[in-house]
């Protein structure tokens, strides 16, 4: 991740509240403790400085993109009882994998004849812990209707609402380090990735390493997509581009040959 | 519901199987790149992809071949790329000058040498590496490239740099520039706009 000047605020501000919590009188002695991993702070630290605001059917177009298009493409090159995977990384508290979830359920008239696997994944700990107890507010409810609302949530109280429990239990939440291959690997190949809003925090270098273990981790003709602002051609040759109707996303080659 | 959720029997991610050697010197595109991979997980590998870099000629196969040797990011690996900065081919060269600006502390030992290649476009594309060293040492290292620097367009690429990481100090080097180049006007511009970013303001030089 890189902060230049311009989040100089936003880093000081995590840095001094994690000094707080760890009760640390200066920087000298915090510093000591996050480079000795005491208590794990190394996870808090990190955890800190993620972003984590996001919405259920953020980017939808993506999501249209998805049903209209992407699954129909590779259920054609799945064997019979192959499940479709799909991966989003990072996933925060959960928004996204369970959009993906319900968007399936509510839009791809395919969706009873095969077997959907979503997996979600984060570095950040602690938005893995709300994301598997599955509580939401308005904010992140504000795209979705009511009739939606009412079957895919449980209200708590008039402010929040819980995914209901059989939609938490069918989707895989696990700790991810995008630039580490040997964590990105233990994640098997998917048919679709939804990477978004993340490349851009990372440094050229990071985001190269990224762009390579996320290609491994696809099958051959599955697709990635990426934040509306991002541009994997930026990154990397690896991948085709493919212009959907309603979006624009990423593609392992299909043939063993790179090209 | 359709949805399933499993936590075991994932599809594998192929890891190169066998000799990774042979992989990467003679297997397919895709074998040849998951090889690259795999030996880019140990310092030892950089050796054997600086061999696979000079024969490879598929482009995201190289790629993954840059950015191993960007990892292991040792002064050996370093080496094996600078080679390639002067090759014919662009796409060999951007990737040789992007997988060292992945490897800043690695490429340093490096930069002197390049800066004083006899190949001009070899010292221009180092001016490119000194935007990610840190500002003193870059500074130090174009002041003396525009000392003696023949070429006017490498001048340009140094001032260039000069005007994102330079320090104040390189102000006399960038006057002596523009007075042995008097008949180039856009380096002289560009010269006067550096300097007018890198003098402090007159108050604060007063104060």
């Amino acid at each position: 991740m890189v902060f230049n000047e311009g989040k100089r605020y936003f880093v000081d501000r995590r840095v001094i509240d994690r000094m707080s919590a760890t009760g640390s009188a200066t920087f000298a002695s915090y510093f000591a403790r996050l480079r000795g991993d005491l208590q794990n702070e190394v996870e808090q630290f990190i955890n800190a400085f993620t972003i984590n605001e996001t919405y259920f059917y953020r980017e939808d177009q993506q999501l249209r993109c998805l049903t209209s298009d992407l699954l129909d493409e590779r259920v054609r090159s799945k064997k019979r009882g192959q499940p479709i995977r799909i991966w989003s990384a990072p996933c925060s508290t959960g928004e996204e994998p369970f959009s993906i979830a319900i968007w399936i359920l509510e839009n791809w008239r395919q969706a009873d004849a095969h077997d959907i696997e979503i997996v979600g994944s984060d570095i950040d700990t602690k938005v893995l812990e709300a994301a598997r107890e599955g509580i939401f507010g308005k904010r992140a409810l504000m795209r979705l209707t009511p009739v939606l609302i009412e079957k895919y949530f449980v209200a708590i109280d008039p402010e929040r609402w819980r995914i209901v429990q059989s939609l938490r239990e069918s989707i895989l939440l696990t700790s991810v380090n995008l630039v580490e291959a040997s964590q990105t690997r233990a994640h098997g190949k998917f048919d679709v990735i939804f990477c978004r809003n993340v490349l851009i925090y990372f440094d050229d270098a990071s985001r190269r390493m990224a762009a390579e273990n996320l290609y491994e981790n696809l099958e051959p003709g599955g697709y990635i997509c990426l934040g509306h602002t991002e541009s994997m051609s930026r990154i990397s040759p690896l991948f085709e581009v493919c212009r959907f109707a309603d979006a624009i996303v990423y593609r392992k080659p299909l043939s063993d040959g790179h090209g | 519901m359709p949805l399933v959720r499993s936590n075991s029997d994932k599809p594998g991610v192929d890891r190169a199987a066998g000799d990774p050697r042979a992989a990467l010197l003679s297997g397919s595109p895709e074998q040849r790149w998951t090889a690259a991979r795999r030996i880019a997980e140990t310092q030892a590998g950089a050796p054997l992809l600086a061999e696979a870099l000079g024969l490879e000629k598929d482009a995201r196969v190289r790629e993954a071949i840059f950015t191993g040797l960007a990892s292991i990011a040792t002064r050996e690996s370093a080496l094996a790329i600078l080679p390639h900065l002067r090759s014919d081919d662009a796409n060999l060269r951007t990737g040789a000058l992007d997988a060292l600006r992945m490897m800043p502390d690695a490429a340093r030992p490096h930069l002197k040498g390049l800066l004083g290649d006899s190949d001009a476009d070899v010292r221009l594309l180092a001016c490119d590496l000194l935007r990610d060293q840190p500002a003193a040492d870059a500074t130090e290292m174009l002041i003396a490239l525009l000392e003696t620097e023949s070429e006017p367009n490498v001048c340009a690429a140094a001032v260039d740099v000069l005007a994102e990481v330079g320090e104040a100090s390189a102000v006399p080097a960038l006057l002596h520039c523009a007075d042995r180049f008097p008949s180039d006007p856009f380096l002289s511009f560009a010269i006067k706009q550096v300097i007018e970013r890198l003098r402090p303001p007159a108050s604060l030089a007063r104060g």
